[in-house]
């Protein structure tokens, strides 16, 4: 048994509630309607190809073809990284997508196998929903870890050096800079398991159970997708980090300012 | 002990240095002046490995500024920097910090209170963050921090720009006496007074030995 199919139709009626929306936008002087619809278009082409593809996949179901799509999404996922954290992509991509890639396939294959305990590893079934939850999760905390590490230092370029001087170690003098964003970027998800089903229920959890789980079933998943976003969140943030100071800094530790994309 | 051979160095399209020799030898004092944007801190920057230089030789203790000797060269330097740029923290945790991963020479509690009681400080100030002191507190813990570490060489940029005239004569006796290696930058007229100076004068910078 699964959830009823929504026809296309019954999904067109919910834009119907785009109208008001959009007058009283205009109403407000709010100047979002433009990007609401862009938003809107955005998130139904990009869905109904994901659709497609996982259509695709499914049926095929190859090993090949499931880690070559986890490699695109690992990939893409590292590129907003990039973008959002305003460094330039030439320079940081390889250390980002490295701190991204190893932890997660390390969880996500200990999920299916010990876990789970599937039979097959590569089960498009697993594989590409749980790769997904753990990537969209590990995007936020690693853009908060790099960001705020990379800017903080730039920003007080000279407290850093004078630490230098003063501490004589690198990683002393920088400690201060990633305590501070590492504990942001990870606060977030510890917040939320200690909140998780007295405000709201989840949304894999919510899929589940329309998809017919009996609850006790999708709690179980939800338990264990929550480890497996803390663990993955918590070494990428951290390998990030550890893998892009050989760009970030010179050899004499000074911060290599080409490796931001905007001069301020 | 430190050694600049024909250094070119060129900052946002301004050149600082052609062709600076600068030479100072072991336990010497110098004074530097000069009008401000000719280098001077740049100098000391050089030295703790902070700005590459375009051509040239720099040498520390006959080391090459580089990724092998560079930890060896700024634990043997102490730096005070012109605005003093501590991290915002309580003083008694910053100097904790520095003391775990230097150890000060002598890290007794009298030593620090004798230093704390030399520089007019009350000890209440190790409770406060750096922020909230004043520029001359500041600039006294930074000299604090110098003494309690003792390092063989020290570069001091303006180190008496916010103290007061007593405070400012007790440092210029109380300094160039220790036996150390020392630059110090100042426009500060009481070090000019010191009669030891031998000048050494070259375009731009102003070079003053002590005898």
């Amino acid at each position: 048994m699964g959830a009823r199919d929504l026809s296309i139709l019954s999904l067109v009626s919910l834009a119907v509630f785009l109208v008001p929306v959009f007058l009283i936008n205009r109403r407000l002087g709010l100047g979002i309607n433009r990007t609401m619809i862009t938003s809107v278009v955005r998130m139904c082409v990009q869905l109904s190809f994901v659709g497609l593809y996982l259509e695709f996949l499914f049926r095929f179901n190859s090993p090949v073809l499931n880690t070559v799509y986890l490699l695109i999404m690992i990939s893409i996922a590292c590129q907003s990284i990039v973008r959002s954290s305003r460094l330039r992509v030439k320079k940081i991509f390889i250390p980002v997508f490295l701190s991204l890639a190893i932890p997660f396939v390390v969880i996500l294959f200990f999920f299916n196998a010990v876990v789970v305990r599937i039979d097959n590893l590569f089960e498009a079934k697993y594989l590409i929903p749980i790769g997904g939850m753990l990537l969209g999760n590990c995007l936020r905390s690693i853009i908060v870890g790099l960001n705020g590490f990379y800017s903080g230092i730039r920003k007080d370029e000279k407290v850093y050096l004078y630490s230098l001087s003063l501490l004589g170690s690198r990683i002393q003098a920088l400690m201060p800079y990633f305590r501070e964003n590492f504990l942001a970027a990870v606060t977030p998800t510890l917040a939320s398991m200690a909140t998780i089903g007295l405000v709201s229920l989840p949304g894999m959890m919510t899929g589940q159970i329309l998809g017919g789980s009996i609850p006790m079933v999708a709690i179980k998943y939800q338990i264990a997708i929550m480890f497996s976003i803390f663990y993955t969140e918590y070494f990428s943030t951290i390998l990030s980090v550890l893998f892009s100071l050989k760009v970030g800094f010179n050899s004499l530790d000074v911060l290599n300012r080409d490796i931001f994309t905007s001069k301020t | 002990m430190i050694q600049f051979d024909s250094v070119h160095l060129k900052l946002n399209n301004r050149q600082i240095f052609s062709g600076l020799n600068f030479r100072v030898r072991e336990k010497e004092k110098v004074l530097i002046q000069g009008k401000s944007g000719i280098g001077k801190t740049t100098l000391f920057k050089i030295l703790l490995g902070f700005e590459p230089i375009d051509s040239g030789t720099v040498r520390f203790n006959g080391l090459d500024i580089v990724r092998e000797n560079i930890k060896t060269i700024r634990s043997q330097i102490f730096y005070l920097s012109q605005d003093i740029d501590l991290k915002n923290e309580p003083v008694r945790i910053l100097l904790d910090e520095i003391n775990r991963f230097n150890s000060f020479k002598n890290p007794d509690k009298t030593h620090l209170m004798d230093l704390l009681d030399f520089l007019e400080l009350n000890e209440k100030i190790l409770d406060q963050e750096v922020k909230e002191l004043s520029g001359g507190e500041r600039q006294r813990i930074g000299l604090l921090i110098c003494f309690l570490l003792d390092r063989p060489v020290w570069l001091l940029d303006e180190p008496t720009s916010a103290l007061d005239d007593v405070m400012k004569k007790k440092m210029v006796a109380y300094i160039p006496a220790r036996d150390k290696t020392i630059v110090i930058i100042s426009h500060d007229d009481v070090w000019k007074q010191n009669s030891d100076l031998r000048p050494d004068l070259r375009p731009g910078l102003r070079i003053e030995r002590w005898r």
